[in-house]
């Protein structure tokens, strides 16, 4: 809201300057836009959604008068009476009737109208200045009239022309079935059957409280206008605004909720000023149609109250010092501390005892308020597990390299489409800001996709990102954390060339998370996820259930978002709340470290090159002594010495017994049955 | 041999002496002027018959002090060159070191676990919860019924259909704010309530310098009797001269919201212009300003940015010397009715903050964008 300085002034004579005044509003909750110095200084107050009252220089000046405690000066539209000085009739010119039905009171509770004898014409200077500082373009003398008491006091006016009115009626009711108007703004716009509509005997010639008509719009052959002051009700305009896409400083004001006691004295302020301005008289009565008069309402206020929501005993004395000039009536109760306050209609924000108490705060001062600190007085709970999982997540790949990245949860839905269980479409939202977020993310991976193409855009070559966040599949909302890798294994050094990712890192990642969260034991299985590569797509599985997936991203999903053709881009995907789930518990038992030595053997075999490491550890464990206490591959070879189709595999056994020392006889007797076992079962040869 | 003879062997031998550095460099020196076979100084001396026999014992003596000198220079050198040597196997220490692969952090998170560890020592509960909420929890029972011109304010993406949310419950649209966790919290729990409600939000915002339609929010809920609006003002003030350093100035202002009444603001002091809303110094935060340069270069920071100067007046705080960093006020009554707490016997205080917003406030970064980019030139800026 644009407050013309010299304007504020004439209504309360506020003894400072533009810079302190608008510093000292703006701390009692209006936040300042803007303070435009020069000849026609203006303040620009940002207005929250509660304060309508304040969309005025009225309202601002009320604040001015509770800040400076001074009183805001007779005139300028601020006179209490309802009635007009000007209402009753028009002497020396042939009354003009006109008649005012409200058939939707629910929506217009209030209507007043008045018809005045115009001579249109551009407004005099001071006026046009006056509504250009404030914002607000010079039409003609009329309408800027009714701009000008809107900015004044806050009540939104329009005027029609008188003689495009059928009949000289105006009907306030709902839209009809399927009818349709020209706005102002020259749209012409269907209307739905719950809008309110200003219509003469036939049509619609304005929509309530949001704009007028072009048909009966104010023109300089208008001799005759019907002044209309109203108050509807601020669902109704706003569910109309909305509809129809078309916000205006009406709509703005009535929206929020204007004053119901306003109209009248909307209509008296602007038959002043055209009596002011030479722009007309009245030529009717002022006619009111006001059915069912609101009261206004009164709070109990407790000074008690106040001391616990502010934390601050504020002076008895000082409350009816700051409730009174913002237009509250006080009075005390049994002189103890309470009081009735009436609430003014303008203060539509203002309904409970809290509400009361703002005012009081605002004025005595937010910053003069002590500093506490609130005492602790049950003890805290552990932490969210959530945030305990995520931290731990977090250091374990920070560690093993990888930056944690941030993407939306919103994606294209091409690009959510692969990552899709079979036949189902993602979650779509109804209003995306376009399409490129129409999606919630059925998967972490795309939006690393993207992080990942934009850093090697960028001349990155080597490139781990993952992150931790919520995804969307058939089953509603989950948590994931996923990851990339694109590039070199290790960091490269001058001491040897660097190893580029590959399938083993991806997997070594998936089985580093498991470590980490002490996961008993994974199972890996062939993924047939459309977006792997085949023979490169594993599903990570755990208790029998599927906890992750990983693998070679399918280059062609990689290239269609700007990754180079030819770099393998290695990923994987883990379920939180599986993870979770098969997590070791906090129940861990030490085991002592054994006692007797362990006696360590190599072996050599070849077999053919399609045969799963898994099932010679298979094999091997189904035959040796339970003093096999592990199993670990540590070579694998193919090339010279090693016919077509096989491959040599070197793995390393370790036996021990927990309650004594193994002899040599007993290992080789092992050994031996293994390497007959694994002759039977996989062709294996002994190197 | 003749007086110019030695002379001339000594200048030659101080020639040699002062190229030799290295050990076999002045052995060879030795080698070449005291070899008992075809040593210059050995030469020498074999000449000294040739020198007329009045002359000889003097010559003799000069030459043998020469050869004297020569010894002792070459031996003090030579123990010198062969102290400095390095030991066997020595490396060459300025050679890079060999670092395992190490991650970073995203600032957000940075900052978030930095709020959270702040907050839980104060004993506040940190409380996760879903992203994907129905308009009863983040709307209605905030005070914020259908048709309030509030919803106004929060843009809402909405759901095509109803999806279920990590509550476990119905949904149909994305929450604005994370207030609806607090909701929930205090529909299970009676008071008193102290905790903190951090995760990612959603607004129907286009991308821009300041704006982006998913960020990160924390809010706080006090619920309690006797909690006042002196207890929130005490609590911020520890917490955001933690975060952002003593020597900031804080200050409260009225606002509103509709969950909360009174609602305040509350702003810090500027620390581009330490408050004076004159032309800013060059950002003071720290972490990244060192940085700034390189980043401004890289093209990630904008070169004003990059600077901190600025004609006429700071533009961080709009020439104003104070900075919006949250919201806050005293917990609606009706907020207290919809989740059955008596709004006679308790009061509470709630507050919002974003940590977008506060980052780029307190490491000077210009462009909320880059939060969502992750460019790893931008990331690996932070601490791990």
């Amino acid at each position: 809201m644009r407050i013309v300085y010299n304007w504020l002034r004439e209504i309360v004579p506020v003894p400072d300057d533009v810079d302190t005044v608008a510093r000292e509003i703006s701390l009692r909750g209006f936040e300042l836009a803007a303070v435009e110095q020069g000849q026609e200084p203006v303040i620009d107050f940002e207005i929250t959604a509660n304060r309508p009252d304040c969309l005025s220089h009225v309202g601002i000046a009320r604040e001015a008068a509770a800040i400076w405690g001074i009183a805001i000066a007779p005139g300028s539209g601020t006179r209490a009476q309802g009635v007009p000085s000007l209402s009753r009739d028009g002497s020396g010119t042939t009354a003009q009737s006109l008649e005012v039905t409200i058939e939707a009171p629910d929506l217009c509770p209030r209507y007043c109208a008045q018809v005045f004898q115009v001579t249109v014409a551009p407004s005099p200077s001071w006026l046009q200045q006056r509504l250009e500082a404030a914002g607000v373009r010079p039409i003609n003398n009329i309408v800027d009239v009714t701009n000008y008491v809107m900015l004044e006091i806050g009540q939104p006016m329009h005027a029609f022309d008188l003689e495009r009115l059928g009949q000289h009626r105006i009907v306030v009711r709902r839209a009809r079935a399927k009818e349709s108007m020209r706005t102002l703004d020259g749209i012409d716009r269907t209307l739905d059957p719950d809008m309110l509509v200003i219509a003469d005997a036939e049509r619609a010639v304005a929509v309530g409280g949001v704009m007028g008509g072009a048909d009966s719009e104010i023109s300089t052959a208008t001799k005759t206008i019907a002044l209309e002051s109203a108050y509807f009700e601020p669902t109704s305009v706003r569910r109309s605004s909305k509809r129809l896409g078309l916000k205006t400083e009406a709509s703005a004001r009535f929206e929020r909720g204007s004053d119901f006691e306003l109209p009248p004295r909307g209509i008296a302020r602007a038959a002043e000023l055209f009596t002011q301005i030479g722009a007309g008289a009245p030529v009717s009565p002022l006619i009111d149609r006001y059915p069912a008069p609101r009261e206004k309402r009164r709070i109990q206020l407790r000074s008690a109250r106040i001391a616990r929501l502010l934390g601050q005993v504020v002076p008895p004395e000082d409350v009816p010092r700051f409730l009174k000039p913002l237009g509250f009536e006080v009075v005390a109760k049994n002189g103890h501390g309470e009081w009735t306050v009436t609430v003014p209609s303008f203060r539509v924000d203002v309904v409970r005892e809290e509400d009361l108490i703002e005012e009081v705060g605002r004025h005595y001062g937010f910053d003069r308020l002590p500093v506490r600190f609130p005492p602790l007085d049950a003890a805290q709970p552990p932490p969210d597990p959530i945030i305990v999982r995520d931290r731990l997540i977090r250091q374990t790949l920070t560690a093993a390299g990888f930056s944690e990245a941030m993407t939306f949860a919103f994606i294209e839905r091409q690009a959510a489409l692969p990552f899709c269980e079979r036949g189902v479409e993602p979650t779509a939202i109804q209003n995306p800001l376009s399409e490129k977020f129409a999606a919630l993310r059925p998967s972490l991976l795309p939006g690393l996709i993207d992080s990942c193409a934009h850093n090697r855009r960028r001349g990155r070559k080597d490139i781990q990102l993952f992150e931790i966040g919520s995804r969307f599949t058939s089953r509603g909302e989950g948590c994931g954390v996923a990851f990339v890798w694109l590039g070199a294994a290790t960091l490269s050094h001058w001491s040897g060339a660097s190893r580029t990712a590959d399938f083993f890192d991806a997997k070594g990642t998936v089985e580093l998370l498991c470590r980490a969260f002490g996961v008993a034991a994974i199972d890996v299985a062939p993924s047939s996820a459309p977006y792997l590569v085949g023979g490169r797509a594993a599903e990570v599985i755990s208790d029998r259930t599927l906890l992750g997936v990983l693998g070679q991203l399918v280059p062609a999903i990689g290239e269609a978002r700007g990754l180079v053709a030819g770099e393998e881009v290695y990923v994987g995907e883990v379920d939180l709340e599986v993870l979770a789930r098969v997590a070791a518990g906090d129940d861990l038992r030490a085991q002592s470290l054994p006692r007797y030595p362990s006696i360590v053997r190599d072996i050599s075999i070849v077999v053919d090159e399609t045969l799963p490491a898994a099932s010679v550890r298979g094999t091997i464990r189904a035959v040796a002594p339970s003093t096999l206490v592990s199993i670990s591959e540590f070579d694998r070879y193919q090339g010279k010495g090693v016919p077509e189709g096989r491959v040599s595999l070197s793995l390393r056994l370790t036996f021990r017994d927990p309650d004594r020392t193994l002899t040599d006889d007993e290992v080789l007797g092992a050994m031996d049955r293994i390497v007959e076992a694994l002759r039977t079962a996989h062709r294996a040869e002994q190197r | 041999m003749s007086d110019s003879q030695i002379d001339a062997l000594r200048a030659d031998f101080e020639r040699d002496l002062s190229t030799a550095t290295t050990v076999t460099a002045l052995r060879g020196v030795r080698d070449r002027y005291l070899s008992r076979k075809g040593g210059l100084v050995s030469g020498l001396l074999k000449s000294l018959g040739s020198a007329p026999p009045d002359a000889r014992p003097r010559l003799g003596k000069l030459a043998n002090d020469l050869r004297q000198q020569i010894e002792t220079q070459l031996d003090e050198r030579i123990a010198a060159a062969e102290a400095d040597r390095p030991p066997a196997g020595a490396v060459d220490l300025t050679l890079p070191g060999r670092q395992p692969a190490l991650g970073h952090r995203h600032p957000l998170t940075l900052l978030r676990e930095r709020i959270e560890s702040i907050f839980s020592r104060l004993g506040f509960l940190i409380l996760e919860g879903p992203e994907l909420e129905d308009e009863y929890h983040n709307f209605e029972a905030l005070n914020m019924p259908p048709d309030h011109p509030a919803r106004d304010m929060q843009d809402t993406l909405y759901l095509a259909g109803p999806v279920r949310s990590a509550a476990g419950s119905p949904a149909t649209l994305l929450r604005t704010h994370t207030s609806g966790m607090q909701i929930r919290y205090m529909e299970q729990h009676k008071p008193p309530v102290r905790l903190i409600a951090p995760g990612r939000v959603y607004r129907r915002d286009n991308l821009d310098l300041t704006h982006t339609p998913m960020f990160t929010q924390v809010e706080g809920l006090v619920v309690g009797e006797g909690i006042s609006l002196a207890d929130l003002k005490g609590t911020l003030f520890v917490f955001l001269r933690e975060l952002f350093g003593d020597q900031r100035k804080l200050r409260f202002r009225p606002s509103f919201f509709p969950y909360t009444e009174p609602s305040a603001e509350v702003d810090i002091s500027c620390g581009a212009c330490g408050g004076t809303g004159k032309s800013a110094r060059a950002p003071q935060s720290g972490l990244v300003a060192p940085k700034l340069a390189e980043a401004s270069e890289a093209g990630l920071v904008a070169p004003k940015f990059a600077q901190g100067a600025n004609e006429g007046g700071c533009n961080m705080c709009k020439r104003t010397g104070w900075i919006e960093v949250l919201g806050s006020g005293m917990v609606h009554p009706a907020v207290f009715e919809a989740v059955g707490y008596d709004p006679d016997r308790y009061t509470g205080w709630a507050f919002g903050m974003g940590i977008e917003r506060t980052a780029l406030l307190k490491w000077g970064v210009e462009d909320i964008r880059l939060f969502y980019e992750n460019d790893l030139r931008f990331l690996e800026q932070f601490p791990l």
